[in-house]
């Protein structure tokens, strides 16, 4: 499966929560520099842990490399990481399409741009979008991994494209745009006099100075509609296409299972081209436990204080691998059955975590061929 | 509750409320953005998202909509139904609220404020002994918790303001609201953890506690070792249970280290709760973590 994924341009990883998105996304990446891509892995989450699996001390906007020439082997391509930063990413979008400089001012210097660009939810997805946008047109890159966050903003990540645009060509916009339209201007008595418009019931909600300065905030951006809205339907085709494949993670707990299946469904019949499920973090069954007499026998021969004692805690922590065991044996039938042949890769659960390179080369090489 | 994607906030937010509730008094778990983990933990039907869903005596859950609690929030404000049906039946009202950032998170926090305040007809007396809040992993569940600060600071006046300013005044106070920072002996889990109680404090939220889910039981010491390791290279089933016994001991030390670095660089009190071996969280596990929990409150609250 992971040849397969050499062929395109952005392999996206979702699932649910501490499945193991992040740590999948800098395996693969991984892989594809391995097998000779310029590759760049991508997060949009919020939460900084890329830089953490990848033992780099930080990350940013602006790709970097990483050193990972020790487990990259020869003919390699190289290893990129970007951390999503909303406000940089905005800031250079109003740089680099305001009309002049004027406009360019009046977007960076409204109260609501300011904090919007930085910390308000929902603008980490918008973002996102354009980012990506970026990375592809600028073309420094074969192959873009994405990491994202857990399942649910995954899916506002998803969406984010059809908002926009809906938002841009809707009729909302068009409204808080009219010239006079909020609170104080001529126009504004008269809309209130059918006191039941849409407006109308937003200003008293809001308040007119917040209305004013959405208004403004919005006015500012007159001229760069259009281009967010075509970025965003670029996106939107580039992510329904054959250039993208989606990669739902799982760990072998019951819970996450019912969720990835029900993940893998919701994107397949949301028309995102899946490429498969990657089983992670499954745990080896091993065999029964001794006999408890002869385990405390063998103790007592090495110098064991209380030979009986410490048998039965031993055989007790095999007894916990064990229930796990069987437990992701049970785990992979169900995902089998549910998930069609030869879309299914499974990762053991390492023994030591995978942060660092060493540990994120040790992912790769078990993602299989 | 706050913290990584998957470390087990929604079990320890079920095992908080388990323990008011056995105790006699009323919990209140609160889900966001649709989520449905309470009804698996307590093998129940969906968890109502309008009014609270009794789970066990006393314990009860909710599962905020953020679309629906924009209609609720819509109604309570305008007050006349027919203005209401008007800007829920816009499409334009609809497209503006959709990607309008910020505005699911305000709604949503500001629904769970209403419940932490809400007092009895009667009494006056709290409707609520607890409210747990199962917040979405760190990063959008930060973005959640900073909503009324940044609404109250973006807009310059109006009815969101003071709305904001109140939630704000809720959920930035140490003896009204506590952030619970849950982590998972894992380096991920737990450099998460560092950073986001940095973050929340550079933002004044009050951080409380810090839970450190999943401890391996203490079950070997260090003297263990050597005959342990002695009999690792025995054939057969004993030397593989020597050596789960030294991963197992190797857990331990591991666990301890991650404490260490958790309470040292948050100087946050950390509470263990054990890690618990089934194939999943029933009611006696959870039972189970509900008495650690409130062990590890208590002396937590001894020690403060
Ligand atoms: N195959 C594996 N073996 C052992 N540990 C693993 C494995 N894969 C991931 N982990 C560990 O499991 C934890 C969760 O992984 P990770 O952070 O990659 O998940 P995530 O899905 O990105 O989480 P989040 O939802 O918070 O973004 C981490 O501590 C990681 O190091
Ligand atoms: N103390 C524990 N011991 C063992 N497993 C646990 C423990 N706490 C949580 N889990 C398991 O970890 C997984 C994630 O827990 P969950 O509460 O859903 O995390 P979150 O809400 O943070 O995403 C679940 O499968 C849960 O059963
Ligand atoms: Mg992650
Ligand atoms: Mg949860």
């Amino acid at each position: 499966m992971i040849a397969d994924l050499t062929t395109r341009r952005l392999v996206i990883c979702c699932g649910t929560g501490g499945v193991g998105k992040t740590t999948i996304s800098a395996a693969l990446a991984l892989r594809l520099a391995q097998s000779g891509a310029r590759t760049v892995v991508v997060t949009i989450d919020p939460a900084r842990r890329l830089a953490s699996a990848l033992g780099m001390t930080g990350l940013s906007d602006e790709p970097r490399r990483v050193p990972a020439d020790a487990v990259l082997g020869e003919g390699a391509g190289e290893l990129w990481a970007l951390q999503l930063d909303a406000k940089a990413t905005f800031d250079r979008l109003v740089s680099r399409y305001a009309a002049d400089e004027a406009a360019r001012t009046r977007i960076l210097e409204n109260r609501i741009y300011r904090h919007l660009s930085g910390a308000v939810a929902g603008a980490q997805e918008y973002m996102a979008v354009e980012r990506l946008h970026e990375l592809v047109e600028d073309g420094d890159f074969e192959c873009i991994v994405l990491d994202t966050p857990p399942a649910t903003n995954a899916l506002d990540f998803l969406d984010a494209p059809q908002r926009i645009t809906r938002f841009i060509e809707g009729r909302a916009l068009r409204l808080l745009l009219r010239p006079g339209a909020v609170a104080g201007g001529l126009g504004w008595k008269i809309l209130h006099a059918g006191s039941g418009t849409v407006l109308g019931l937003l200003e008293r909600l809001t308040g007119a100075q917040l209305l004013r300065d959405v208004s403004d905030f919005l006015a500012g951006f007159d001229g760069m509609y259009q281009g967010f809205a075509d970025r965003a339907t670029a996106v939107r085709t580039l992510l329904l296409s054959e250039q993208s494949a989606f990669l739902v993670i799982a760990a072998a707990e019951p819970d996450s299972l019912g969720q990835a299946v029900a993940l893998s469904r919701r994107l397949t019949s949301d028309g995102f081209p899946l490429s498969g499920v990657v089983l992670n973090r499954v745990h080896a069954l091993p065999g029964e436990p001794p006999a408890e007499q002869e385990l405390a026998d063998a103790l007592a021969a090495a110098g064991a204080e209380d030979p009986g004692a410490l048998a039965r805690d031993a055989i007790a922590a095999i007894a916990d691998e064990r229930v796990l065991g069987l437990r992701d044996l049970d785990a992979r039938a169900e995902l089998h059955a549910a998930i069609r042949d030869g879309a299914l890769i499974e990762v053991p659960s390492l023994a030591h975590e995978p942060v660092e390179l060493p540990g994120i080369a040790e992912v790769a090489a078990a993602l299989g061929p | 509750m706050l913290g990584k994607g998957g470390v087990g906030k929604s079990t320890v937010a079920a095992a908080l409320a388990l323990s008011t509730a056995r105790a006699g008094g009323r919990a209140l778990v609160v889900e966001v953005a649709g989520q449905q983990r309470l009804s698996q933990l307590f093998s129940a039907a969906r968890v109502g998202d309008d009014e609270a869903t009794e789970l066990r005596p006393g314990l009860f859950g909710i599962s905020i909509d953020a679309e629906r609690a924009t209609e609720e929030y819509l109604a309570g404000q305008l007050k006349i139904r027919p203005l209401v049906e008007l800007l829920t039946h816009s499409k334009a009202f609809h497209t503006f609220a959709a990607a309008a950032p910020g505005l699911p998170e305000l709604v949503t926090i500001g629904k769970i404020w209403s419940m932490a305040i809400a007092l009895r007809p009667d009494g006056g007396a709290p409707v609520w002994d607890t409210v747990t809040v199962d917040c979405p992993a760190t990063g959008h569940g930060i973005a959640l918790l900073e909503t009324a600060g940044n609404i109250e600071e973006l807009a310059a006046g109006g009815p969101i303001r003071d709305q904001a300013a109140r939630i704000q005044e809720v959920v930035s106070h140490p003896a009204a609201t506590g952030i619970v920072i849950v982590a998972r002996p894992q380096e991920l889990a737990v450099a998460e953890a560092i950073e986001a109680t940095a973050t929340l404090r550079g933002h004044g939220l009050p951080v409380a506690a810090a839970v450190l889910n999943g401890v391996h039981p203490a079950r070997f010491s260090a003297s263990d070792a050597p005959p342990l390791r002695a009999v690792a290279d025995a054939p057969g089933a004993v030397g593989e249970a020597a050596r789960a016994a030294l991963r197992h001991l190797e857990q331990q030390g591991d666990d301890t280290a991650y404490r260490t670095r958790l309470a040292g660089e948050t100087g946050l009190p950390v509470i263990d709760l054990p890690r618990v071996v089934r194939r999943r969280i029933d009611l006696p596990a959870l039972e189970l973590l509900a008495d650690a929990l409130a062990q590890g409150l208590a002396s937590a609250g001894a020690a403060a």
